[in-house]
């Protein structure tokens, strides 16, 4: 396998909580332009997976790469692993944007600071750039008159776009999304799909943790099930949905329509 | 009841005022820059690092300002090694002393203000930080610093005030600040009464400076708290 031209690969991913063993073992390799929905019931471990990729939990073995490069691991006094060079994980997050489940936003900067924050101070680009880059994606998103307002300020699904800009404003290699609607009242939530679903076409690589059965299986390219630590079903949405090949996808599916 | 006598020693009180607010604000400002990374330190580092900065803040806070001030004055003076290094100069001085005592006071208390607002720094912002690249120093600076200042505002607030007020033992140790002024003043004239009230009408005016002062910083600040709707900031008694 090229693993050059994968947006992302792990390998053999094991990550246990004390006694807790979460992940299993798990293998994924995304393609660029790729967009995989990451299904499973709560506790499969879909999330540790995803904080996994972007180092906000770290694997106890395994490799992960991101962008052909390999995070170095090394092993601590104790024997635990953990990341050999901190500027090469600051480095590699700056190309993983994430959108967490409670959006997270910065609560004392306003929405154009939320999103100019990381450009600026991470990327160090010039603010008159980074400013304009943040208003053209806050408008994408479609809130471009909101420029000045706080998040507290704001409903939940604008902030949760609000956090897609300031994702998108890092011109990001991957997007990862965590549970980006699950917080969200219903009738919020298909604006926030539609912005996904407007980026997927875009051709951005996204990793999407999710419980929308309808945007798996419209927009993924792939999807992937995760059942206790292990990935039971990875396929097209096609391929998983009309012919899965366990028995658990089946239950799963039928549990969630 | 005479203020004339006040009138005719005006120069007194005006003496010290200024030594009032040089002692305060100097205090103030050593407090708070030390404050910083002590707090920083507090909530981040390992426990040999933790652990002397814990009893710096039990003891300045347990223990009275008063008695603080006098170990100072007092008691440094009983180290002969301290009276014969080159700090002597400083700490044989009533002012120095003051200026010492007050500022670790004040550091003591404005670490522990920073340190319950920074453990408050919301979770999922520091996450949002790491998740964007940040290095911790860039993370502090930028997300953890600003939004636990602005928590801590209020209570600070309280400390300044505190810190003034406190300020006035300053005139126990021969020092002339507006209570010593008004201690002058009463024992030359006997007038307590018109000597003290003067004195509180010049910490009062302070006072409200700084809460003027300090309200004008969070209506800036405090952006993010208020509602957007500033018409519903009221909030009622319920009936």
């Amino acid at each position: 396998m090229d693993s050059s031209r994968q947006a992302i690969s792990v390998e053999n991913l094991h990550k246990s909580f004390g006694e807790n063993e979460v992940l299993k073992g798990v293998h994924l390799a995304a393609s660029q332009g790729e967009v995989i929905s990451v299904l499973g019931s709560s506790g499969s471990g879909k999330s540790t997976l995803l904080r996994c990729i972007n180092l906000l939990e770290i694997p106890n073995s395994g490799i992960i790469r991101v962008a052909g490069e390999e995070v170095l691991m090394k092993k601590n006094r104790k024997g635990e692993n953990q990341p050999a060079d901190r500027r090469q994980v600051e480095r590699i997050r700056a190309k993983l944007a994430m959108v967490f489940q409670q959006f997270n936003l910065w609560s004392h900067m306003t929405i154009l600071e939320n999103v100019m924050e990381a450009p600026v101070h991470v990327l160090k680009q010039e603010r008159k750039r980074a400013r304009e880059r943040a208003v053209h994606y806050l408008e994408k998103v479609g809130i471009g008159d909101k420029l000045g307002a706080y998040p507290v300020h704001l409903s939940g699904g604008q902030q949760q776009r609000a956090a897609i800009a300031r994702a998108l404003a890092m011109e990001p290699e991957v997007i990862l999304f965590d549970e980006p609607t699950s917080a969200l009242d219903p009738e919020l939530v298909g604006e926030v799909l539609q912005v996904m679903r407007d980026l997927a076409i875009e051709g951005r690589t996204m990793i999407v943790v999710t419980h929308e059965m309808g945007f798996a299986r419209e927009v993924s390219s792939r999807i992937i099930f995760l059942d206790q630590g292990l990935i039971i079903e990875n396929g097209t949405p096609a391929e998983v949905f009309d012919s899965p090949k366990t028995e658990r996808f089946q239950t799963f599916v039928a549990a969630m329509m | 009841m005479d203020f004339s006598i006040i009138a005719g020693n005006i120069d007194i009180y005006l003496e010290g005022l200024k030594n009032t607010l040089i002692l305060v604000t100097i205090s103030l400002a050593f407090g708070l820059i030390f404050a910083i990374p002590l707090a920083v330190l507090r909530t981040s580092g390992n426990q040999y690092v933790q652990a002397p900065i814990r009893a710096f803040v039990y003891f300045f806070r347990g223990t009275p300002l008063l008695v603080q001030m006098f170990l100072v004055y007092y008691g440094f003076g009983q180290f002969d090694l301290l009276k014969e290094s080159f700090l002597w100069p400083l700490f044989k001085e009533a002012y120095f002393c003051a200026l010492f005592t007050f500022s670790l006071n004040t550091c003591a208390y404005t670490t522990e203000i920073f340190r319950g607002a920074i453990v408050a720094t919301p979770h999922g912002e520091i996450e949002a930080a790491r998740a964007a690249g940040m290095s911790t120093f860039l993370m502090l600076r930028r997300i953890v610093l600003p939004s636990a200042f602005r928590r801590a505002l209020p209570a600070y607030s309280n400390e300044i005030i505190f810190m003034l007020h406190g300020s006035a033992l300053a005139s126990v140790i021969t020092i002339i600040d507006i209570t010593g002024a008004a201690r002058i003043v009463n024992s030359r004239f006997y007038s307590p009464y018109e000597a003290f009230l003067t004195a509180a009408a010049f910490y009062m005016t302070i006072t409200f400076t700084f809460v003027f002062l300090i309200r004008r910083l969070e209506k800036r600040w405090h952006g993010h708290l208020q509602p957007a709707d500033q018409s519903v900031t009221k909030i009622e008694a319920p009936v």
